[in-house]
């Protein structure tokens, strides 16, 4: 009489009476009825408890995570912050729209257009006003004799389009009135000796007199910032007269900026014209492309993530290696490969969770002691370090996975 | 008590044989063998170190797959079983108790007991209340929540029966259970492992080169060079002292 089987392919169904049959039966209900959440709850807590089996190794793992997520984090929000201060003149200006140069590739480098452009957006339909500003370079004369490289932006009254919509306390746009007038960068002020509106600092040979501070522009270049009045601007760099650097565009109210910018591309062909967050990603994707410093930052980032994946790697695998008799005993007593799978991976997810969240907290104290170092956190900041640190624990468990997977259950009648 | 022989096999292998390795290099390990269990039996493998008796025992204990012959689980054959249904098999129809005793290092003795019933997905307070029971079954009620490391050779393995027996496996399978115990502690895990069989009507398969063992055995395998040599179906040890 032929016997019944336990295989896939065979669908006999098991005698009734058969007890030890209908127990396993019964455990294949239930396992098959188990969803994720109710694995977690099932090996969850298993995984997390044989962590202790190996104390110093899930400490030097979840150190490893610690230090991993905190360097991605610092890496990538130095990225972000610097990049924040790359753009920060033309997020701080207030301008809807730039008209600039086709030759114009950032701020940093610019091109110019006839002067005769201003009218000539001013007169575009949808636009409220037209303003020019020039951008000139130059030497600056520290107080200490030594001379550094200086951006004057000029900006033409009443409007002053251009200038940073946040001033210290005391100045008003209007302080640029008078000849030779400048504003100072706040930040730059300690510099300059602590300059006070009054004080007479040296560009180009030619004395400008501090007649207050703008804020919100924190550049990551090496020029300091310095806003005068247009005709002033020129005079102190030489810019010719006929010529911009920008024209500013303010939008009228109810004005699409889109409907705007497509007027003014029609009407002014040979200019590139650019809304501000648009110029903002042109900013940024030029300093990224022209310097080092994205390279670097991502590669270091990546870097972080890869020596974190490599120590939960390490020891995650070295720890499957020790506790094989572990693992092989589970395996003799019932735990199916998926059991096996999802014990270790429940296991780097633990590392994951408490090293991400430490992590975390250190970079965040760090931040808050150096307040001063361009480090910026977005969203996608929190949730990009997040992702990373949890894919690199779940690949680095796979290494340890295979190991345990393809451990004969059968070790464990070894002595 | 249930009388053995009239039972029907809960566990058999039919003409099994396991050779290790290929061509030149293979080794024979076991010969092809029938043998089988019943309810309520204790069956002793005896034999030398390297005779085959604990890869007889891996292959019935479905850890490892036979290169010849079948092994029979309750009258079906788990030949074409996938590697999955195996391990369910194990979990839910075998108890394992070990030389080395394995359990895992950070759970408390109670804990331990309880992880054939964890993996069956069976609810936190069912199975601490069954694994609780079945440490009770083996006197160590009073160890409940004693991590491994700090109980005795003895207490250890006492907790692994209780783990073997927690999911009421019809089948034990214990592979030299007494040879890291002293002489008192042995006779007592032999005890229980009698006791089982008779009044809990498990089948005990014992591989041992103990002797100590024999005198619970109903029936008595010896194994030389993978080769069953002979069984003894009355074993003249039986009933003498431990």
């Amino acid at each position: 009489m032929p016997r019944d089987s336990y295989c896939t392919t065979t669908p006999t169904a098991p005698p009734a009476t058969d007890a030890m049959s209908s127990r396993t039966d019964g455990a294949r209900r239930r396992r098959r009825a188990a969803p994720g959440i109710a694995s977690l709850d099932r090996l969850g807590g298993l995984a997390f408890r044989m962590l202790f089996d190996a104390p110093f190794k899930s400490l030097g793992t979840l150190v490893g995570v610690v230090i991993s997520v905190f360097l991605m984090a610092q890496q990538a929000s130095t990225l972000l912050g610097i990049l924040g201060r790359v753009t920060s003149f033309v997020d701080a200006s207030g301008v809807d729209i730039w008209v600039t140069s086709l030759a114009t590739e950032s701020t940093d480098a610019t091109g110019s257009l006839p002067a005769s452009t201003v009218a000539a957006a001013a007169g575009t339909f949808g636009v409220a006003w037209a303003a020019p500003i020039v951008q000139g370079l130059g030497k600056v004369t520290r107080p200490d004799g030594v001379q550094e490289n200086v951006k004057v932006l000029g900006v033409e009254p009443p409007r002053y389009a251009g200038l940073p919509r946040a001033l210290s306390a005391g100045t008003t746009p209007q302080s640029l009135r008078g000849s030779g007038r400048i504003f100072l960068n706040w930040v730059d002020r300690p510099t300059f000796a602590a300059a006070e509106p009054g004080d007479r600092i040296e560009i180009n040979g030619r004395a400008g007199v501090v007649s207050g501070f703008f804020l919100g522009v924190n550049p990551h270049n090496p020029f300091y910032y310095v806003f005068a009045n247009i005709d002033d601007a020129r005079a102190l760099t030489d810019f010719p007269q006929d010529r911009v650097t920008y024209v500013a565009v303010g939008a009228g109210t109810g004005q699409q900026l889109a409907d705007v910018k497509a007027r003014l591309e029609q009407r002014l062909p040979g200019a590139l014209v650019k809304t501000t967050p648009e110029l903002h990603e042109m900013e940024k994707r030029f300093f990224l492309v022209r310097t080092p410093v994205g390279v670097l930052f991502g590669l270091g980032t990546a870097i972080a993530a890869l020596i974190g994946a490599a120590i939960v790697a390490v020891t995650l695998y070295s720890t499957a290696v020790d506790r094989a008799r572990d693992y092989g005993t589970l395996k003799a007593i019932g735990a199916t490969q998926r059991d096996i799978l999802q014990l270790l991976l429940f296991q780097a997810w633990i590392f994951f969770a408490a090293g991400y969240l430490l992590g975390m907290l250190a970079f965040g104290f760090v931040r808050f002691c150096f307040s001063e170092l361009a480090m910026a956190v977005t969203p996608s900041l929190v949730v990009g370090v997040a992702l990373a640190a949890f894919l690199s624990c779940t690949l680095a468990s796979l290494v340890a996975v295979r190991r345990v997977l393809l451990l004969d259950p059968a070790i464990v009648f070894r002595a | 008590m249930t009388n053995p022989t009239v039972q029907p096999p809960v566990l058999e292998g039919r003409g099994i044989g396991e050779v290790f390795g290929r061509g030149d290099l293979a080794v024979r390990a076991l010969h092809p063998t029938d043998i089988e269990v019943r309810r309520g039996e204790v069956l002793v493998i005896v034999g030398p170190s390297g005779s085959g008796k604990t890869t007889l025992l891996s292959i019935l204990g479905l850890v490892l797959s036979p290169t010849e012959g079948e092994v029979i689980v309750d009258g079906r054959s788990v030949a074409a079983a996938t590697r999955d249904e195996l391990a369910m098999l194990r979990r839910t129809g075998m108890g394992f108790v070990f030389q080395q005793f394995n359990l895992l290092p950070s759970l408390s003795a109670v804990e331990n007991v309880a992880v054939p019933l964890l993996l069956d997905g069976v609810p936190r307070r069912e199975r601490l209340g069954r694994a609780a029971r079945a440490l009770d079954l083996v006197g160590m009620a009073d160890k409940y929540d004693v991590v491994p490391r700090r109980l005795s050779g003895g207490q250890q393995q006492r907790v692994a029966i209780a783990r073997a027996l927690v999911n009421d496996a019809p089948v034990l399978l214990c592979d030299e259970p007494t040879a890291s115990l002293d002489g008192t502690t042995g006779r007592g895990v032999l005890t229980v492992l009698r006791d089982l069989a008779s009044t809990a009507n498990r089948a005990i398969i014992v591989v041992t080169h103990d002797d100590r063992v024999l005198p619970i055995a109903d029936r008595i395998v010896h194994v030389i060079d993978g080769r069953v040599d002979s069984v003894a179906s009355n074993n003249p040890f039986k009933d003498k002292t431990c």
